[in-house]
């Protein structure tokens, strides 16, 4: 009765002998193939250790790309909306790409290694996407997912934590900056960006130096309340930073089954990522020149504050006659900024010129009895948390 | 920068003629850049040993197209000496079939008054435009409908015969109809002419459909030979180009098209030269039209998916065997030589010739159709279209064009047994050839399948439908748009009209 299930099961990630040790609820999701902790103790108290403290994730199951070849610079100001014709080498930049229809895809970090060399990370599986739209390019495109392990080191005692480790100097990284490393003779790729909204890092390295590196970082944060998290209380900081997650704010082009659940940059508060005027064409370019031109964009992503201190998880958003106008992508009530606040896909022009007299109908649930509330709806920057430490430079250090 | 040109025409084949000397007509200013020597493109090689006619939909708006067309019979060759010989004349098509089987007689005309029927329905539709189904207008929503009607108007027992037929092999139905395996054969043969398909392949059965619409209708009748050859033609168009002041650049390749903030302006030659115009058009193929003069830095993922996926392996060579004297056919006079001459003895025949093309390798005993030149004169020539020579084929054309000649020679002398004391010279055009010689990909005689999936809206990709491209000011017009290949001149007409409707 009992089939071997070993080759069909989800793989597990090189942190996973020290991530399953350091779980307490052996709660674990399926990422990209991969099983990984939702939660290690509570997730309250991992969020606390992201505010306050250091947190660490094993981001593996990621997808992460390399994109080799003489042409490596010019694909990719092909692949994505942004303009990176002047990127510098050893930076990082957010990116969105799109298809034809100027539908998003997805949203993602591109690491600039020289101009013949990339990685790229994102959280939908894109490699066939790459290699179609690499035909015409000299360059070759290499799914390398399994064969990089990352963990990314978060808050505000990061910096000190892997400075410990042996990142030396690692205070005068900029933002969106990396540099390579050699730390306990293995390569160790370290970059200042991360999901949190908060300082932190993320950490690029062979899979076999993974588990020695899981464990000197914790030596090495054991004074600065160093703690792993899962991916709740990801989910919490990353709503308070604002940042857009696929198939949970918006659906991936290629993932929706309806034409019409597929968003453009503008229709996610991404049209900041989209240049126009650059030179070179890129993927869905004739589609958001005339989008931009025809100003026929339909929908909008924004924040939300909302009265009150109930969540408006999956609330649908009225305006004052009580018309359907959106619906909330997700919601919390955020304990650093004591605010209910919420993303929100809303039918323009709700959100844009009408920011005012909007409401959510919350149903909060109490002990198998629902609470209905109607709440008054502020729209507002969705980037609810920016601390200063955020982009400070050098950063913060503690003992 | 200034227009120096109102139109510049990649590429003087046929259509671009057609298209230019259209526009030229309605006073546009046109040049026309030809990468050969010559103009005229696939016609100049006579890669087709007959045509159907120029609607006259086309050769009006030209003004006339003082070409004279000869008709010409079929003949199913047989090695017993038993040829079946069809004109396109029901009654005496019917007569003929009858020394053969009388069941087969009273059925071909029974079978060819349905697909005529459907043909016509389809007719129309092959001659305009086709409509755009991502423009989500009225109009090209009408246009579909307007086809729908057509084959509906047939009445409910035609209509639910077509929508059976639609996506049938022909071999099944012709099997359910013929006994005669010659006449099976023949028709079959013309099911799957210049296609990537065998008489077991679904869609054969709409092939010889869409090959009916632009021959008159007709199973064996519309089909033509142009008196003074395909060099006629060509001339012709020159004759008229010349009236028109049409402006003729030959041995001027293009490397590219010139585009200025997402629009066509122009074109660059493969010499550095650069010509400015206010729209061009591409009577290239479509994967040259896009990868080449488009370039593949300026499409979209999905165009470029959608382009490569693009079907366009051409399947037929032509061979030319000079001759010192008038070979011997068996039991064939001299009218017959100079008909076409089918070698397709039966459907199973053609399935086995087109088995190992599936696998891009070469049969021994391909398909055959021909007709002698000059006839009369003392230096006649066999020109002898063989299907099923693959492109690209896995034994490479270059170690085994010799042995695929001598084994068409050996396929001939069942038929004409003295034809190898008759050879002087033989010359051998592969679609390999073709795709060196004249720039269409893959060598393909209709840049690209004519199948379902090709076809209308969807010729060549869905989104490039009715001869505009993804790039403003940059249209094209050969046989990669709809409907597609032969000597019709329609992708040429039905382009100078986008452009028109454009200006």
């Amino acid at each position: 009765m009992n089939r071997d299930l070993r080759f069909t099961a989800l793989k597990k990630t090189p942190f996973h002998s020290r991530t399953s040790l350091a779980s307490r609820t052996n709660k674990y999701y399926n990422w990209n193939g991969f099983t990984v902790p939702t939660e290690y103790s509570t997730t309250e108290l991992e969020y606390t250790a992201a505010r306050n403290g250091t947190s660490v994730m094993d981001l593996t199951p990621m997808c992460k790309y390399m994109i080799n070849g003489s042409d490596a610079n010019r694909f990719v100001d092909y692949l994505v909306t942004r303009d990176l014709s002047q990127m510098e080498d050893n930076t990082v930049a957010y990116i969105i790409w799109c298809n034809e229809d100027g539908k998003v895809m997805d949203d993602g970090t591109i690491f600039k290694f020289s101009n013949t060399k990339f990685m790229l990370c994102c959280a939908v599986k894109i490699y066939n996407w790459l290699h179609d739209s690499a035909e015409g390019f000299d360059v070759s495109c290499e799914d390398a997912t399994d064969t990089t392990a990352a963990l990314a080191i978060q808050g505000p005692t990061s910096c000190s934590t892997l400075k410990n480790y042996g990142a030396d100097d690692l205070e005068l990284l900029k933002p969106f900056g990396m540099k390579q490393y050699n730390i306990n003779g293995y390569d160790v790729l370290i970059s200042r960006t991360g999901f949190t909204g908060d300082l932190g890092y993320e950490l690029w390295t062979d899979p076999a130096n993974a588990e020695n590196m899981w464990d000197s970082i914790m030596e090495a944060g054991k004074e600065l309340k160093i703690r792993p998290f899962g991916m709740h209380a990801l989910e919490m900081t990353r709503i308070e930073a604002g940042f857009i997650q696929t198939n949970t704010d918006f659906m991936a082009a290629e993932d929706s089954l309806r034409p019409v659940r597929m968003r453009s940059p503008y229709e996610i508060g991404m049209g900041w990522l989209v240049h126009l005027n650059k030179e070179s064409y890129f993927v869905g370019k004739r589609a958001l020149k005339k989008e931009k031109e025809t100003g026929n964009s339909e929908r909008c992503l924004v924040g939300l504050d909302i009265d009150g201190d109930k969540p408006a998880v999956g609330s649908v958003i009225y305006n004052e006659k009580k018309e359907d106008i959106g619906i909330v992508t997700a919601a919390m009530w955020s304990p650093t900024m004591k605010r209910n606040v919420a993303l929100a896909s809303l039918k323009r022009p709700y959100g844009i010129k009408i920011k005012e007299n909007i409401f959510a109908e919350i149903y909060h649930p109490e002990e198998l009895e629902y609470k209905k509330i109607w709440a008054k709806c502020k729209v507002v920057k969705r980037q609810f948390f920016s601390p200063e430490r955020r982009n400070k430079v050098p950063a913060d250090l503690y003992e | 920068m200034s227009d120096n040109y109102d139109v510049i025409v990649i590429g003087a084949g046929h259509n671009g003629l057609v298209c230019a000397n259209i526009l030229a007509k309605k006073n546009r200013k046109v040049l026309i850049c030809e990468a050969r020597e010559n103009c005229g493109g696939l016609l100049e090689e006579s890669i087709t040993n007959f045509v159907p006619q120029i609607p006259l939909s086309v050769s009006s708006s030209l003004g006339g197209l003082p070409v004279k067309y000869k008709a010409k019979s079929s003949i199913a060759l047989s090695e017993s000496g038993q040829h079946i010989r069809l004109v396109g004349n029901q009654h005496i098509d019917h007569k003929v079939i009858s020394g053969f089987s009388s069941k087969d007689a009273d059925r071909y005309v029974k079978f060819h008054d349905k697909m005529s029927s459907f043909s016509k329905a389809l007719g129309s539709f092959m001659m305009a435009s086709p409509p755009r189904i991502m423009n989500n207008t009225f109009s090209d929503y009408f246009k579909l409908f307007k086809l729908g009607m057509n084959v509906r108007m047939l009445g409910k027992k035609k209509f639910n015969e077509f929508a059976r037929m639609i996506g049938l092999n022909i071999a099944d139905e012709l099997e359910d109809n013929f006994e005669n395996t010659l006449l099976q054969g023949l028709i079959a043969h013309d099911a799957v002419l210049g296609s990537n398909l065998g008489p077991r392949s679904p869609g054969s059965l709409i092939n010889l459909l869409f090959r009916m619409a632009t021959h008159d209708n007709s199973i064996f009748g519309g089909i033509y030979e142009i008196d003074g050859g395909s060099k006629a033609f060509v001339d012709t168009l020159l004759d008229i180009s010349n009236k028109n002041k049409v402006e003729i650049k030959t041995s001027s390749s293009v490397k590219r098209c010139i585009a200025e903030n997402d629009k066509a302006v122009g074109v660059e030659l493969h010499n550095g030269e650069k010509i400015y115009a206010k729209k061009i058009i591409s009577n290239a193929d479509p994967r040259s039209t896009y990868f080449s003069l488009l370039g593949t830095e300026n499409l979209d993922t999905d165009v470029k998916r959608r382009i490569k996926h693009h079907r366009s392996k051409g399947k037929v060579a032509k061979l030319s065997l000079s001759l010192n004297k008038q070979p011997e056919f068996i039991n064939c006079d001299k009218d017959d030589l100079e008909s076409r001459m089918v070698i397709a003895p039966s459907i199973d025949y053609i399935e086995e010739a087109f088995n190992p093309s599936k696998f891009d390798k070469l049969s021994m005993e391909p398909i055959l159709e021909m007709k002698l030149k000059n006839s009369d004169q003392s230096n006649p020539v066999l020109d002898i279209q063989v299907q099923y020579a693959s492109y690209g084929a896995q034994e490479g054309w270059d170690n085994i064009k010799d042995n695929y000649v001598d084994a068409v020679i050996k396929l001939i002398v069942k038929y004409a047994p003295d034809i190898q004391s008759c050879i002087e010279t033989k010359a051998i055009v592969t679609p390999d050839d073709i795709e060196k010689n004249f720039h269409v990909t893959g060598g393909h005689w209709h840049h690209g399948e004519v199948q379902i999936d090709q076809l209308f809206m969807l010729r060549p990709i869905p989104g490039a439908s009715q001869y505009r491209t993804h790039l403003d000011g940059l249209y094209m017009c050969g046989a990669g748009t709809h409907p597609g290949g032969g000597l019709t001149g329609i992708p040429g007409r039905n382009a100078a009209q986008a452009i028109l409707e454009d200006a």
